[in-house]
């Protein structure tokens, strides 16, 4: 209670907006339009009937589910642009009479969790919560609870960030409220917030992580903070596979902040900090890898069968390539494995600039083309910034590496998974939302770019940045209301 | 008097700071204005197509590049887009091509980068719609298979493409610019959003707007304070 008292009201606020965002978003984008909602909103369904993990990763949902999906006519909206939501009276009519009626049954039954079902399963512990609150009135009132609980989460990310943003620049306090309202009107964390996905969780336990890492820097690793950055590991292990990514560059952190603290308190008292942290951090894992083996799975689960796929499926040089070149220029000798886009362009910057519902919501190119003036000029006053602080850089060198360690984790994960689908597809992954567990990184470049505006100028500047953040935010709004509703 | 003082503020070394209060005020009020024009233009509606609901289903695939022509197609007076079923993960430019009688009578291109199942390609309005049109799509430079999305059902003018006859109709949708901007569509617009929830009524409307109105006042005033 003492340290949520010490948090400054900035950074309440903030997390006010962010939740209040990831509200009207919840309430913009239609049912089950949220990528995979129905296998989540599935997982949960038969966590809080059955009480135990899905084990079918079919399409084959629990009556009252396939209902709600059949009434709001998903399977005629999901990825097909120009077909928009109910429009009649009678389909709501008609909606509401099934509503009522499935929630009064009780056969209902469970079924498959779809995609969901090799996710861990702590997000959708968490949800049965307001699904069970939700109950008597049917399967959209306990979405729309869920969805709520979600947005939720968009404030802890938000709230985490800003912290984060003060540990990287304490003598810059507007720096911090210009990086947790970007971060509070990011449309994309909106959007992924105000759905039932355990991104939503996803991006709040890597924003701890790296607040509770730069917080070590700048302080010191006390047993505390290795232990909450242990449990935090522990939970974002237990959140979604796609932590994975993070964790060398979190136990490189652990690393790195545990030698420092052996240099001033002594080996003993730092690896009495490290020891309990990195059993606790790895807890989850070993009880998931004994449990795969008591049931003769494979001892990492999909983690294993991934892995064994990767091991089979042609050269690790092709593969290294591969991934170069999903985030990177092509460089000369490399196969041309995108030999008709850039994909840093067109499938990163202009997803990031737009890339909603079931990612078939866009805006028009020319907003793309438009949007790389203020990031080039962002990227440029970061840079700047830097620069004139690169003394200080290069004192902050190992805790810069642990950053980039977990930037460069998560996204070679991200191109290992999308590999295993190539050639049959070339992108099957690189999904922008993937991106949101390195929200506090962002966050920090902006908060870079307005100290790299000046004295003079940096504040006008922060009150740009928040603009932008904010159109950027209202017209994604409006581009999903016009394709679901115009 | 004078003198000193402006002496004494160049001596200071302290940089005149641009209000912020200018920046929002002047951001707020480009973006409102920015949203007006917007809400001014008309949206693309549908001019026609061939699709048939339920769902679309592959009917055939080429790796890399490939076409596929479609005939007894009608292409509709002011289309200024044709919509063609075509899924991957990283499209490649895509051209399609009208034919009429033998004679192009419509062309474009998309740009490369797309994603989903339907890419959208401008093309130049006709003044007249022409019936029994020829549509020929073609790609190249996908590293990837393309699929071929529409209808499975026999018909007497199935898709042809590179692999063959498909077993069915390619999906093609004609856009055109409406005739009523999204002012006027405004209210229809926020009915609709009143449907297919749990919580239904065209009330939701103004909860978002509300919602949002009260985010960027906080937003607004955190930042001067802030500044």
């Amino acid at each position: 209670m003492r340290a949520l008292r010490r948090v400054p009201t900035a950074a309440w606020l903030c997390v006010l907006v962010a939740c209040l965002n990831a509200i009207a978003w919840s309430i913009i984008t239609p049912p089950f339009e949220v990528p995979d909602e129905q296998g989540h909103f599935a997982y949960v369904e038969e966590l809080a009937r059955l009480h135990r993990l899905p084990s079918s990763g079919t399409q084959e949902y629990a009556s009252d589910e396939q209902t709600a999906i059949d009434d709001v006519e998903s399977w005629r909206i999901n990825l097909q642009p120009l077909q928009h939501a109910l429009a009649s009276r009678a389909q709501q009519q008609k909606l509401e009479s099934d509503m009522a009626s499935t929630a009064a049954s009780s056969s209902a039954g469970v079924g498959a969790a779809g995609v969901a079902a090799t996710e861990p399963p702590l997000y959708y512990a968490l949800q049965t919560i307001p699904y069970e609150l939700g109950a008597s009135g049917g399967v959209l009132y306990q979405l729309a609870l869920m969805r709520l609980l979600s947005a939720l989460m968009a404030g802890v990310t938000v709230l985490f960030t800003f912290l984060f943003v003060r540990e990287l620049l304490p003598s810059t306090p507007r720096a911090w409220t210009l990086a947790g309202l970007a971060v509070a009107f990011g449309p994309l964390l909106g959007f992924i917030s105000g759905g039932v996905n355990p991104e939503s969780m996803l991006c709040a336990v890597s924003a701890a992580v790296f607040y509770c890492l730069a917080r070590g820097f700048r302080r010191a690793l006390t047993p505390r903070l290795a232990l909450a950055t242990g449990a935090l590991t522990a939970a974002g292990l237990l959140t979604k596979l796609n932590f994975v990514g993070l964790v060398p560059g979190v136990l490189l952190g652990l690393a790195l902040l545990a030698m420092r603290s052996s240099r001033t308190l002594g080996a003993r008292r730092a690896a009495r900090a490290l020891v309990p942290a990195l059993a606790l951090a790895a807890a989850p894992v070993c009880a998931y890898a004994v449990i795969n083996m008591l049931s003769n799975h494979h001892t990492l689960g999909i983690v294993s069968g991934t892995l064994a796929s990767s091991a089979g499926h042609r050269s690790p040089l092709g593969e290294a390539s591969y991934i170069w070149q999903l985030y990177l220029p092509r460089l000369p000798g490399m196969h041309t494995d995108f030999p008709d886009i850039s994909p840093t362009r067109n499938l990163w910057f202009n997803g990031l600039v737009g890339d909603y519902g079931f990612e078939d919501t866009f805006f028009p190119r020319w907003v793309d083309n438009l949007a790389v003036i203020p990031a080039f000029a962002i990227v440029t006053l970061s840079l700047r910034e830097a620069y004139m602080n690169r003394s200080a850089l290069r004192r902050r060198l190992g805790e810069l590496g642990v950053l980039l360690a977990m930037a460069a984790g998560l996204l070679i994960l991200i191109g290992a998974s999308s590999y295993l689908s190539f050639p049959a597809e070339a992108a099957a992954f690189p999904e922008p939302r993937y991106l949101l567990p390195l929200t506090p990184l962002f966050a920090a470049v902006l908060a870079l770019a307005a100290r790299g505006a000046g004295r003079r100028w940096g504040a006008s500047a922060g009150a740009l940045i928040v603009v932008l953040f904010i159109a950027h935010d209202l017209f994604s709004q409006l581009q999903v209301i016009a394709r679901y509703y115009g | 008097m004078r003198i000193h003082d402006s002496h004494r503020r160049y001596r200071t070394n302290t940089p005149v700071t641009a209000d912020p209060r200018v920046a929002l005020a002047g951001g707020l009020a480009l973006l409102a204005a920015a949203i007006a024009v917007v809400m001014l233009q008309s949206p693309l509606v549908l001019a026609g197509t061939n699709v048939v609901r339920p769902v679309n289903v592959t009917l055939g695939s080429v790796p890399g590049a490939g076409s596929a022509c479609q005939t007894g197609e009608t292409l509709p007076a002011g289309t200024t887009v044709i919509a063609v079923s075509l899924e991957t993960t990283a499209g490649p430019r895509v051209a399609v091509t009208a034919l009429s009688g033998g004679s192009v009578i419509a062309h474009g291109e998309s740009a490369s980068g797309w994603i989903g199942k339907v890419v959208s390609i401008p093309v130049a309005p006709l003044k007249r719609t022409v019936r029994n049109v020829t549509i020929c799509v073609s790609f190249a430079g996908a590293n990837e298979l393309m699929l071929f999305l529409g209808v499975r059902r026999p018909t007497r003018n199935p898709a042809r493409s590179d692999v063959g006859v498909l077993p069915g109709r390619l999906s093609i949708e004609y856009l055109r610019p409406g005739s009523s901007s999204w002012w006027s569509l405004a209210l229809s617009v926020a009915r609709r959003m009143g449907l297919g929830r749990a919580l239904a009524g065209t009330w939701i409307v103004l909860l978002v707007a509300a919602l949002m109105a009260t985010s960027i006042v906080i937003a607004s005033w955190l930042t001067l304070r802030e500044s």
